[in-house]
């Protein structure tokens, strides 16, 4: 804890150059898409198996508050994608480093250049479902419709802590982890390797996915009748959320090639492993000194990655049939009483 | 010139100022070319005997008076009043604990260098004519650069990893084990390409870069750690460097 703090105050009073200020728009930027990713893997979890839930989640991604979180998602992804396609091209040619600068202030430079179109596209959007006076879910109603989150975060911090008490209890705490032992780490060199990798494979993933339920559709087009939905030739009659989400994974291309499905099992499997080892990275960064903290901070992001690695991919495996829709069709009518 | 030094004071012994606080004091007829080092002298020697700091070539050589200067670390001893201006802040080092007024321990610092083993190993026997063991120019150019290190601990403690974990071994002594594994005559890579591979090795290195220009000697120190990283990718430091640092930088910032 001392040592976040000390971080934190002393990265604001050192006076370096631009590549501190990188690091921290991506460290933080990285950590606002593993909060969001999240929510969002447990939410759409919920279109196979809780249909009403998932219209609910979908209801409060139409409200103010997600709505301005959404920009500022899109905002982090662009500005992390770039920052990391910066690092790891100078982590591969270490020799380039003297371009490292420029690079930072091109990445900027780019970002901005992203969002500007990108934003005014996704106002059109905002302006067009605000402006057509749908109701929307109240802020209260919002917010508690998270409190499950908080309570399920809460429980897997408490889970990941006790795990740590009962490890350091059994196989007692290793205090001396400072360099010197002379064995490297296989499993941090191939993570090294994987953010890297991972990271530029994720680009164009997760910028067709923003594209194309961000700005080309839109989050309010979800639940539009009669639309057809993004990526196929489909369409969602009822304008629920669940039939969007049947009729993207039904959609199939050479006659078998579940497209969608399988270009949402990449971008999760994706993500969640490099968004928690990333999270491992910060964590363990601030708890070196505490044993069990350390420890717990490893368990924490092992927990979340398990969780939304088996939830995914239930989902995307999982069947929409009829009766889910209808569900669905039903939750959307009660929303608004 | 006038100038003015803001200076973070820290005494352990005395109360009143065993909790770190700000002294200012004010120096008149001061030259443009007036070192900070030497003014911090004037003020100890003029004004208050007490001002501690550590010093001894005062000619950027032995590497003792590194101290963050008007918010980044730089040797007293280099840095001339015109470069500063006329408020001059003077904090300690961060990250290592706190001695005195500037003086912090070294200790942990030191340990992380031992740590890489920073001395040439080889235990083959010697060359047949008895004589030194040769190696090429382009052999020799590929660690210039890392043997210019005064181990000032300038670049470690400008870290915000090593601020954040102590235990990361940090820059200095990662651009020290540079010096060894690319000497073509060493015998001793693979053992410090496996301490620096250990989790709080080169893996806390995120490539921020505020080591770099805060390194006094103008060593390029992000990428003296960035080859380190991919020698131990790659499982040896063959073929790592193609290209070596060429004409010497006086200072990178
Ligand atoms: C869009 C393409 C992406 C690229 C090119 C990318 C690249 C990178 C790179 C190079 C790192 C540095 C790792 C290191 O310092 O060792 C990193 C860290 C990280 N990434 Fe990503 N990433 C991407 C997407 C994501 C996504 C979608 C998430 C969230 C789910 C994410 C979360 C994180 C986190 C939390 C970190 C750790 C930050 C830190 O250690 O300071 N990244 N990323
Ligand atoms: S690399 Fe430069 S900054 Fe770091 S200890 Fe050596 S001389 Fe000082
Ligand atoms: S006093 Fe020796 S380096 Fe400055």
């Amino acid at each position: 804890m001392t040592s976040l703090v000390l971080t934190m105050t002393e990265l604001l009073r050192y006076r370096g150059a631009i590549g501190q200020w990188s690091w921290m728009l991506h460290r933080l930027s990285g950590l606002g898409v593993v909060l969001f990713l999240t929510l969002h893997v447990i939410d759409t979890s919920w279109a196979v198996f809780y249909p009403d839930l998932y219209v609910h989640a979908i209801a409060a991604y139409q409200s103010p508050l997600f709505t301005i979180g959404e920009f500022a998602l899109v905002a982090a992804v662009v500005y992390h994608a770039l920052n990391g396609i910066r690092v790891a091209v100078i982590d591969n040619r270490p020799r380039l480093w003297k371009y490292q600068q420029r690079a930072a202030y091109i990445v900027l430079g780019l970002t901005v250049l992203i969002l500007i179109p990108t934003f005014i596209l996704m106002f059109g959007h905002v302006l067009n479902f605000y402006g057509s006076g749908a109701p929307t879910l109240s802020l209260i109603e919002v917010l508690t419709a998270q409190a499950p989150f908080v309570a399920g975060f809460a429980v897997a911090i408490i889970a990941a802590i006790l795990f740590s008490l009962v490890f350091g209890l059994i196989a007692g705490n290793r205090k001396d982890v400072s360099v010197g032992k002379g064995t490297g780490s296989r499993l941090e060199r191939f993570w090294w390797s994987f953010m890297r990798v991972s990271g530029v494979l994720i680009v164009p993933l997760v910028f067709g996915h923003l594209a194309m339920v961000h700005l080309i559709q839109g989050v309010f087009d979800i639940t539009a009748a009669n639309f057809t939905v993004v990526g196929t030739d489909l369409v969602n009659q009822t304008g629920t959320a669940v039939e969007f989400v049947a009729q993207r994974w039904n959609y199939q291309i050479f006659g078998a090639v579940a497209i969608w499905r399988l270009y949402d099992i990449a971008l999760l499997s994706l993500a969640v492993i490099h968004g928690f080892n990333g999270l491992r990275y910060v964590l363990t960064d601030y708890t070196m000194s505490s044993p069990v903290l350390r420890r717990a901070s490893i368990y924490l992001c092992v927990i979340g990655a398990v969780i939304l690695l088996v939830l995914g991919a239930g989902a995307l495996l999982g069947t929409i049939d009829q009766s889910a829709i209808e569900i669905a069709t039903h939750a959307a009518e009660n929303l608004h009483r | 010139m006038d100038v003015t030094f803001r200076i973070r004071r820290f005494n352990p012994e005395i109360p009143g100022k065993n909790k770190p606080y700000w002294q200012e004091f004010h120096l008149t007829d001061v030259e443009e070319t007036d070192r900070v080092l030497e003014l911090m002298h004037r003020i100890k020697w003029e004004q208050d005997g007490t001002l501690t700091l550590r010093r001894a070539c005062a000619h950027g050589v032995c590497g003792s008076d590194a101290m963050r200067i008007n918010g980044v670390n730089r040797l007293a001893c280099k840095v001339l009043a015109r470069d500063v201006g006329n408020r001059i802040q003077v904090e300690p080092l961060i990250g290592l604990p706190v001695l005195k007024d500037l003086v912090v321990d070294m200790e942990p610092f030191f340990a992380n260098y031992r740590a890489v083993m920073p001395y040439f190993i080889n235990d083959s026997p010697v060359p047949a004519d008895g004589r030194e063991r040769r190696q090429s120019q382009e052999d020799r150019e590929k660690f210039d650069d890392t043997t210019k290190c005064i181990l000032c601990a300038a670049c470690t403690t400008s870290c915000p990893s090593y601020w954040a974990n102590g235990q990361y071994v940090g820059p200095a002594a990662i651009v020290q084990a540079h010096r060894f594994i690319f000497d073509s005559r060493d015998e001793g890579a693979q053992e410090r390409l496996e301490v620096l591979g250990e989790p709080n090795g080169v893996w806390r290195c995120r490539t921020i870069y505020n080591c770099t220009p805060a390194c006094p000697r103008g060593i390029q120190v992000t990428r003296a750690i960035g080859e380190v990283k991919l020698a131990i990718r790659s499982g040896s430091p063959e073929g790592i460097i193609e290209e070596s640092v060429g004409p010497v930088a006086s200072s990178n910032s």
